[in-house]
């Protein structure tokens, strides 16, 4: 079953033309890799995906529904959750109301605070930063800052997660621990994430597709095992083979 | 810990409710009047300013508002303020609701700047205004029935009424501040896009908060009017928003306490300076409070509540070790 269709989907912004016609299906339950060298528009399908920009062209169906022109609250209703590339916490405010706000406001809709910081409690010792949810956002390290987007986006109870970068600039042990951390949540609470990915060993052992994009047009779309031999991906990375070398 | 601190201010307040037992210095509860005034301005400020974080320079177009609101019913209607009051604060909340959504498309100073034009524009209106009596402003007549003209000539009446709107306000606000709706308006301050992200729609809390702070300074305005007794355009001027900003700024902006103790320590802080410096020569006092304002801005620039606290409870600690 599907769970995300992007169909023909095209974003400019004004000259530049940011995403041409992409296509491509996410499958409910599925890990979906997004990559592509920097500047192919992968944040910027994003954005399209979770509501903050509007396709110039093109749709997006979500559970059979065309949500291309839905806000960003009204798709995390509908249960699409996501991380931010640069996280963005709520400075000023203790780790764990960052994760109760998402228990109140999501779609889980509770009304009792005392009741939403039980659950944040819970969600805190499943991302494993249940030590430190008394810190002010701001007062936690990069790391923890991905992990607090990654419980607050947990929170809103989705069923669609889009992941951007969240492994990005971690130590090898933290990113062990992040690979376990969303293979647990694509499992036992079986949704479906569409995950944007640097670290190559990581998103191929997550994985079950890759989507390739370069210069806003997708290039490659198949099982990780393929997309390392495909030809014009490894051109697309590493650049063109030298005839005479 | 946190029991001898509700002690301690439990009494703070007591004291405040006694003092016009104590004290016949109409002086004196002139300036704790205006304190209780700029306090309930303050609040009512902070919440938009310092709880959603929308920094507006134009709540004196609200206080304005209030103000003739109650006071052309009470003279052209006879409509008393007790009924005059809370509908000035529904016209001008819906007034601010329809004036300012168009305006949160605009971010941070830009914003600020609207708000600046809104008052400034409003005031000029006033001012030429048949209806609202031009510049001449209109003064409050007394009639019989001071309970329900709140026309009062003693001082006392006029304290309880503010100390009792200020008491039901900080209650609100603590309520407000542990709410859901309290997160929401938090978590779009800190930033909109998370707040969008996880299903709270930026555009409508600044709505609803909108509508309750503007609402609430129009409140205070209406009171100002039957305590002053006479209003006019100026009261619109900037330096009247400045006022109910700055206390929550000194104090500490999107704190409960913030603005309560802002306005404690600046309004009699500017009075002290006037009655015992501006003797001297015209313009030490101004100085001085200005000196003693940047100081504050320069080495606590979060406010003082933060630092206070910390300090009293370091005060509690040795009093109750010994």
């Amino acid at each position: 079953m599907l769970e995300l269709e992007v169909k023909n989907v095209s974003k400019n912004f004004r000259g530049l033309q940011a995403l041409k016609n992409v296509n491509f299906n996410i499958e409910k339950g599925k890990i979906t890799g997004l990559i592509g060298p920097n500047g192919a528009g992968k944040t910027t399908l994003f954005n399209l995906i979770s509501g903050f920009y509007k396709p110039s062209k093109g749709n997006i169906i979500f559970c059979g529904k065309n949500i291309a022109n839905l806000k960003p609250f009204q798709r995390c209703e509908l249960g699409i959750a996501r991380t931010f590339q640069i996280p963005k916490p709520l400075r000023k405010i203790s780790a764990l109301d960052n994760v109760a706000v998402g228990f109140l406001y999501g779609r889980r809709h509770i009304n009792n605070v005392s009741k939403a910081r039980e659950l944040a409690l819970k969600l805190l010792e499943f991302t494993g930063l249940l030590e430190k949810k008394d810190f002010l956002a701001k007062d936690l390290g990069a790391e923890d800052h991905k992990c607090l987007e990654l419980s607050r986006a947990l929170a809103t109870d989705p069923t669609l997660l889009l992941l951007d970068e969240v492994m990005a600039g971690l130590n090898p042990v933290e990113t062990q621990r992040f690979l376990e951390l969303i293979q647990r949540i694509n499992n036992d609470n079986n949704i479906t994430i569409l995950i944007i990915e640097h670290v190559m060993s990581a998103i191929n052992k997550l994985s079950d597709k890759i989507v390739v994009l370069n210069y806003g047009e997708k290039i490659a779309e198949d099982v990780p095992e393929k997309i390392v031999n495909n030809k014009l991906v490894i051109q697309v990375y590493l650049g063109e083979e030298k005839q005479d070398a | 810990m946190k029991r001898i601190k509700i002690y301690f201010l439990i009494i703070a307040y007591l004291i405040l409710i006694l003092i016009p037992l104590f004290t016949d210095s109409s002086y004196f509860m002139h300036i704790m009047i205006i304190t209780y005034y700029i306090m309930f301005v303050s609040i009512s400020w902070n919440i938009l300013g310092g709880f959603i974080g929308q920094f507006s320079l134009g709540h004196a177009a609200f206080i304005g508002i209030g103000a003739y609101v109650a006071t052309i019913l009470l003279v052209n209607y006879g409509i008393t303020p007790w009924l005059g009051l809370p509908l000035g604060g529904i016209i001008s909340g819906c007034f601010a609701v329809i004036i300012f959504a168009p305006c949160f498309v605009l971010k941070g100073p830009y914003f600020t700047l609207a708000t600046i034009a809104l008052a400034a524009t409003l005031r000029n209106l006033f001012i030429n205004w048949d209806f609202v009596s031009r510049s001449i402003g209109i003064v409050l007549p007394f009639t019989d029935n001071p309970w329900i003209y709140m026309d009062f000539t003693s001082k006392k009446p006029y304290y309880f009424i503010i100390l009792g709107l200020v008491s039901l306000l900080v209650w609100f606000v603590i309520v407000l501040d542990k709410s859901k709706l309290g997160f929401a308006l938090k978590t779009v301050r800190e930033d909109e896009d998370t707040a969008a992200a996880i299903n709270i729609n930026p555009l409508k809390y600044k709505l609803i908060t909108t509508f309750i702070s503007a609402g609430l300074a129009a409140i205070a305005g209406g009171f100002y009017a039957q305590y002053i007794r006479y209003i006019d355009p100026d009261m619109m001027l900037i330096n009247y928003s400045i006022e109910s900003v700055l206390p929550a700024i000194i104090g500490g902006i999107g704190t409960v306490g913030g603005p309560i103790l802002g306005a404690l320590l600046l309004h009699p802080l500017s009075e002290f300076l006037r009655s015992s410096l501006s003797s001297y020569n015209s313009g030490v006092n101004l100085v001085v409070y200005a000196v003693v304002l940047i100081l504050i801005i320069r080495f606590k620039p979060e406010g003082i509540i933060g630092w206070l606290n910390v300090k009293f409870e370091n005060l509690i600690r040795k009093f109750v070790k010994k």
